[in-house]
């Protein structure tokens, strides 16, 4: 029933939606100089976001166990994301990232960045961690329009932003800072 | 010239003593003031530094965790907006965020002011009035970057006023310290202009001491030649008056011898009475105006006075001076002593007569004076004022004619006595005597006599002497001492005249020792002033003492020693005395004796 609306909406609107896609795309790529640039700025985000994020205890096996990045699907960020995270440690825990070509339940992720594979839609990994406590990320550049997950990063005046699902992390248990509220450019309550 | 001496100053005045203590008390005081408000300025500002600091620091922390979202996600503008808004606070000069690199994220910072372009490590830093903060800002324990905040200790107004407040503080605090040595040194400069000016005023004391002492020896000395001179004036006018009177009264017994006519006898008795009278009028008129002389006051009409020295007047003034008197009836009655009036009145128109060369009228008038309240003069009073039509007087004449041997006249026709009688009379009898005169227009003496409280007596009519009928002796036995043979033996003529049998005694040592031999005598009639150990009035208390009853009457020339019998209660006859004046003054004694002696018995 999802797919059905999604896959309408997606033909309805498949032109418009391409060339929105191709001019945002145009625009971040003049604006950053480079597609690595931008996800190297995500990259910095993806970590910096779990600052800002309460996980409810049960998401960690211990107080100092790791804190997992994981990217589900196609990766765009490469080594920016491995480099960026080195040696970083957010409340005492160190940060791990992981690659996962599709969505599973209970995979251990307290961060899951869905970009959607060939394997496994975007929508489709969001359905699958939906509830659990994992703060999804999505790249709305990428797909706009679609499931956005928990945080969607959007390209706003040559800038990377982000966009809040906020009932979502509710529904996910996630506690997020107000100041990460203050700095959404958009939240949904 | 003048030594300063201020600690014997001090212990001279004493509030001096008390001053110098309050003063280094004031100084201290003001001292220890301005030390205490510098301290506690120091004090304050120093908590101020601390709670500034502590503030500033947390401004730091308050932006480095406002910022941290900011700084995740690179929100130049979020955190643009948090430095601003610290800029509100005028204590902040300068903040800045820098990322985890150290590179400037944002800046804020007052005109003029700049932030570092690096970030710094984590510090507090005072330079001088500015605190420099420096505070990491971390996220969940991630280094996010850290803030630069720059603050003034205290904004320079305020420290400026802060500042101007201690500085009105000590201004005032050496205000006070200036106004009290200001005080102080006036308070001496005063003390020593006091201390000269005392010392110049206890040498010109000292000149002005030296000066009286010569001005007295020199009225010493003047008034000792004054005195000379009256006396040898005095002298003078008595002495001619004296051999006028002893003339008349030796050629006029020289005379008597001479001639058997018993009218012409009478007339040359008659001349020598009048000079004897006159003699005694004269040492009378020295006494008075010594005030020696009792005065026998009576209650007497000043009318019936003037109409009955009318005669004596008209006999002493010349035949081209006529006397005018005016007297109004109901004259009230005054208390003085007539024969002292009689005088007075005399010495005036005699004075008037002398004025009045080419002869006049001498207007003698009187007239009550209810209700006068001049000068010590209180009362009713009783006006008498003789006007002549003389040459008159100068004010500086007329000013000294009381004056006791002031005279206009020649050596020997004037004792200057005569109007000081009139002085020493009425003063005497409460009154007072005022001279009015000017020159060419005559001259005007006022007498004021007090108004007596009883009215007078019905004066008997004055009989000739020669008639009045002598009280009689009856052979009473009289004891008579005294030390003069030759008055002794005119006494002893007068009473076996009076029909007493006399017997004398040369002395009150001789006096007494008869009378405690002879109970028999009547009557003791005893001189007072007597040489020897004894004087009269000893002798009457002696007699008082041992012979109760017997009645001594004393006699004297002398008015001290009247005056002395006075106070003793005892009988004076002042010499020089007549016969009937002798025989009434005995008998009443002898009456008094035996009213005495009856009523002890």
């Amino acid at each position: 029933m999802f797919r059905g609306v999604d896959t309408g909406r997606v033909g309805k609107s498949a032109w418009a939606t391409a060339a929105v896609t191709v001019a945002v795309l145009c625009l971040a790529s003049s604006a950053l100089a480079e597609p690595s640039l931008e996800y190297a700025v995500k990259a910095a985000y993806l970590y910096k976001l779990a600052a800002f994020v309460d996980w409810p205890p049960s998401s960690f096996e211990g107080p100092s166990s790791p804190l997992h990045i994981c990217i589900i699907g196609d990766d765009p960020f490469k080594t920016t994301l491995d480099q960026a995270v080195a040696g970083v440690s957010i409340a005492g825990r160190p940060v791990q990232v992981a690659r996962h070509d599709a969505a599973q339940p209970n995979m251990g992720c307290q961060i899951a960045y869905v970009a959607g594979s060939p394997a496994q839609s975007r929508a489709d990994a969001l359905r699958v961690l939906k509830g659990e406590a994992v703060l999804t990320v999505t790249d709305q550049g990428r797909d706009p329009g679609a499931e956005q997950g928990i945080v969607s990063f959007v390209l706003k005046d040559n800038r990377v932003r982000f966009e809040i699902d906020q009932r979502e992390a509710i529904d996910d248990h996630l506690a997020l800072s107000g100041k990460l509220l203050s700095l959404a450019l958009e939240v949904r309550r | 010239m003048t030594l300063v001496r201020p600690a014997r100053f001090f212990d001279f005045i004493p509030f001096q003593r008390g001053w110098e203590p309050i003063r280094v008390a004031a100084i201290a005081s003001a001292i220890l003031l301005v030390a205490a408000g510098l301290s506690l300025t120091g004090y304050s500002a120093q908590i101020e530094r601390s709670e500034r600091a502590e503030q500033a620091q947390a401004q730091a922390r308050i932006l480095a965790a406002s910022v941290s979202g900011e700084l995740a996600f690179d929100d130049v503008r979020g955190a643009r907006d948090y430095l601003n808004a610290l800029l509100a606070n005028p204590a902040v000069e300068g903040a800045a965020v820098y990322d985890s690199s150290g590179r400037l994220f944002a800046q804020g910072a007052r005109p003029g002011q700049t932030v570092p372009a690096r970030g710094l490590s984590r510090r507090n830093l005072f330079e001088g009035s500015h605190l420099i903060i420096v505070t990491p800002v971390t996220q969940a324990g991630v280094a996010m970057g850290s803030v630069y905040l720059r603050t003034a200790i205290e904004p320079a107004g305020r420290r400026l006023a802060r500042y101007a407040g201690v500085a009105l503080l000590a201004a005032f605090a050496a205000l006070v310290i200036f106004v009290l040595a200001a005080a102080h040194g006036a308070l001496s400069r005063a003390n020593h202009a006091l201390e000269d000016r005392a010392e110049d005023l206890a040498a010109a004391n000292l000149a002005l001491t030296r000066e009286m002492e010569e001005r007295a020896k020199a009225e010493e000395a003047l008034r000792q030649g004054q005195k000379m001179e009256a006396l040898g004036k005095l002298t003078g006018g008595v002495a001619h008056d004296f051999n006028n009177l002893l003339m008349v009264a030796s050629g006029g017994l020289e005379l008597l011898d001479r001639t058997e006519n018993p009218e012409r006898r009478r007339k040359l008795k008659d001349g020598i009475r009048e000079a004897v009278d006159r003699g005694a009028r004269l040492t009378r008129q020295l006494l008075a105006f010594s005030r020696r002389s009792p005065l026998h006051a009576e209650v007497v009409d000043l009318g019936t006075r003037l109409d009955g020295i009318r005669v004596l007047l008209d006999r002493s003034l010349r035949e081209d001076i006529s006397v005018r008197i005016v007297r109004p009836t109901g004259l009230w009655p005054v208390e003085i002593d007539p024969g002292e009036f009689d005088v007075a009145l005399l010495n005036i128109a005699v004075n008037a007569r002398d004025a009045m060369p080419k002869g006049g009228e001498i207007k003698i008038s009187a007239r009550n004076m209810p209700a006068v309240d001049k000068d010590d003069l209180v009362g009713d009073f009783v006006e008498l004022s003789i006007t002549d039509q003389g040459e008159g007087m100068a004010p500086d004449v007329a000013a000294q004619v009381f004056e006791p041997f002031f005279t206009t006249k020649a050596v020997g026709q004037g004792t200057g006595l005569g109007l000081s009688q009139v002085y020493g009379f009425v003063r005497a009898s409460g009154g007072q005597a005022s001279v009015e005169s000017r020159l060419g227009e005559g001259t005007t003496l006022t007498l004021l006599f007090p108004r007596a409280a009883r009215a007078a007596p019905r004066a008997p009519a004055t009989a000739p002497r020669a008639a009045a009928p002598l009280p009689e002796g009856k052979d009473r036995r009289i004891l008579l001492v005294d030390d003069d043979d030759s008055v002794a033996s005119a006494v002893e003529a007068m009473l076996e005249e009076l029909g007493y049998q006399v017997v004398r005694a040369a002395d009150a040592g001789e006096a007494l020792t008869t009378l405690d031999q002879d109970q028999g005598f009547d009557i003791v009639l005893s001189d007072m002033v007597m040489p020897g150990e004894m004087g009269g009035i000893d002798l009457a208390r002696e007699i008082a003492r041992r012979h109760q009853g017997l009645p001594v009457v004393l006699s004297t020339g002398y008015s001290d020693a009247a005056a002395i019998a006075v106070r003793e209660r005892v009988r004076l006859l002042t010499k020089p005395y007549r016969l009937d004046s002798l025989a009434a003054e005995l008998d009443a004694a002898v009456a008094e004796g035996e009213l005495k002696r009856s009523a002890t018995a």
